[in-house]
């Protein structure tokens, strides 16, 4: 049991870690990108969707790809 | 709607609302702190803290989860699910502080890591009695935190409407959790049966009003429309309140029927932002506003007015005297259909 306590704790902060650092550059960079409503958004608001950001980053780093490759 | 995001899309009622929700759990907490100092005056403050946050995220959880239907049923209700998104972050805040402190309390002054501590302090994980119940809380928060800080429209528009809705639902999970959570945390601690009797009791209410919703939708989408020369015998007009809409079924899709200025439109039942039923919306300054967070259409063609972009289906009506009458082939998003005159 205590293995599988340890790989889910660490899997899970592997998630989070992954998360907060992708949340550092996609609240004030990459947003912008697949979001033409962030350009005008204020650095507060940028605040308070970093814990969605680290929370849900699989989903947006896609779209980030996706934007990246169709402007390619 | 806007062109940009802001921090809190407030107006004058969203104020008041949570005017309200700020002021009922001050009161709560401050009642609780009463009742259980006079009552168990040897009551620690952590203590009173854990129990009063914990119970408080309980009960708005509760309301969170009978919102829905109860608009569904009566549309008096429908103010409340406005603001449903602000009272779930207050509910996420209220067992934050629940949880923080009872790490804090029970997981943080020793020499192992607070977070591996819940999961590791008990390990009897093959005992129904025994369980570690505060391992299905912490389950329960993160559920809430992901819901809570992907609450802003901007994860709604970048997450797409289903993944958004699919992440919105798992409050039905952490509903479970914490059930479990409490009633393992009610027979390991102290066993009280007002506490179980007021779970049970909050249960069957959720339970029934979720089946009671599921039945009036079913007997909906399960009414046979008489068919005349490929269009479908829907209503009379008079069934159909001014600025509002009925719905039916149409095709295996929902259709919402408006009738406003002399006029009737039929429109897809279904928003674009986040799935609301538009046909238990009403007409407002001459468009069709969602229940849920005031997206807007055109009755006529289905757009949302410039510059907002989204579009729903649209359907085509006729009267024969005063018996409403549908073509079941949806037009493409946003194309123009001549409103029926009455």
């Amino acid at each position: 049991m205590e293995l599988i306590i340890n790989i889910f704790l660490g899997i899970l902060g592997v998630y989070f870690l992954i998360g907060f650092l992708f949340a550092l550059y996609f609240s004030f960079k990459g947003a912008n990108k697949i979001d033409p409503l962030m350009t005008d958004t204020k650095k507060k608001v940028r605040f308070l969707l970093f814990s969605g950001i680290v929370a849900t980053w699989p989903f947006l780093i896609a779209k980030v790809f996706k934007s990246n490759t169709s402007q390619l | 709607m806007g062109l940009d995001y802001q921090l809190v899309l407030w107006n004058k009622h969203k104020k008041t609302y949570d005017k309200i929700i700020v002021l009922s759990m001050l009161l709560y907490i401050i009642l609780f702190a009463v009742v259980t100092l006079v009552f168990n005056s040897e009551t620690s403050i952590e203590t009173l803290i854990i129990r009063a946050f914990g119970t408080l995220a309980i009960i708005m959880l509760h309301i969170i989860l009978v919102i829905g239907p109860l608009c569904r049923l009566n549309s008096r209700f429908l103010p409340i699910l406005y603001n449903r998104r602000h009272l779930g972050v207050s509910m996420f805040i209220a067992a934050l502080i629940h949880g923080g402190f009872s790490i804090f309390q029970f997981h943080a002054l020793g020499d192992v890591n607070p977070i591996y501590s819940i999961f590791t302090s008990n390990m009897d994980y093959g005992s129904l009695i025994n369980f570690p119940f505060q391992v299905l809380g912490f389950l329960a928060l993160l559920i809430l935190f992901v819901m809570a800080s992907t609450s802003h429209d901007f994860f709604l528009a970048n997450l797409s409407a289903k993944v958004w809705k699919r992440l919105h639902m798992m409050v039905y999970f952490a509903y479970t959790l914490i059930i479990a959570h409490v009633f393992l945390g009610a027979f390991q601690q102290e066993t009280s049966p007002f506490t179980i009797g007021v779970l049970i009791l909050g249960f069957i209410v959720i339970a029934s009003l979720h089946i009671t919703t599921a039945f009036k939708e079913r007997k909906i989408d399960r009414a046979k429309n008489e068919e005349k020369e490929g269009w479908l015998k829907v209503c009379n007009i008079s069934e159909i309140d001014e600025d509002r809409a009925k719905i039916f079924t149409v095709d295996n899709e929902r259709v919402a029927i408006f009738k406003y200025d002399r006029k009737l439109s039929a429109i897809h039942n279904v928003c674009k932002h986040q799935g609301g039923p538009l046909g238990e919306g009403k007409i407002i300054d001459g468009c069709i506003t969602c229940p849920w967070h005031g997206y807007q259409y055109l009755p006529s063609n289905g757009q949302s007015p410039p510059p907002f972009t989204e579009k729903v289906s649209t359907y085509e009506l006729k009267l024969e005297g005063t018996t409403v009458y549908i073509n079941p082939k949806a037009f493409d998003e946003g194309t123009e259909v001549t409103p029926c005159k009455y």
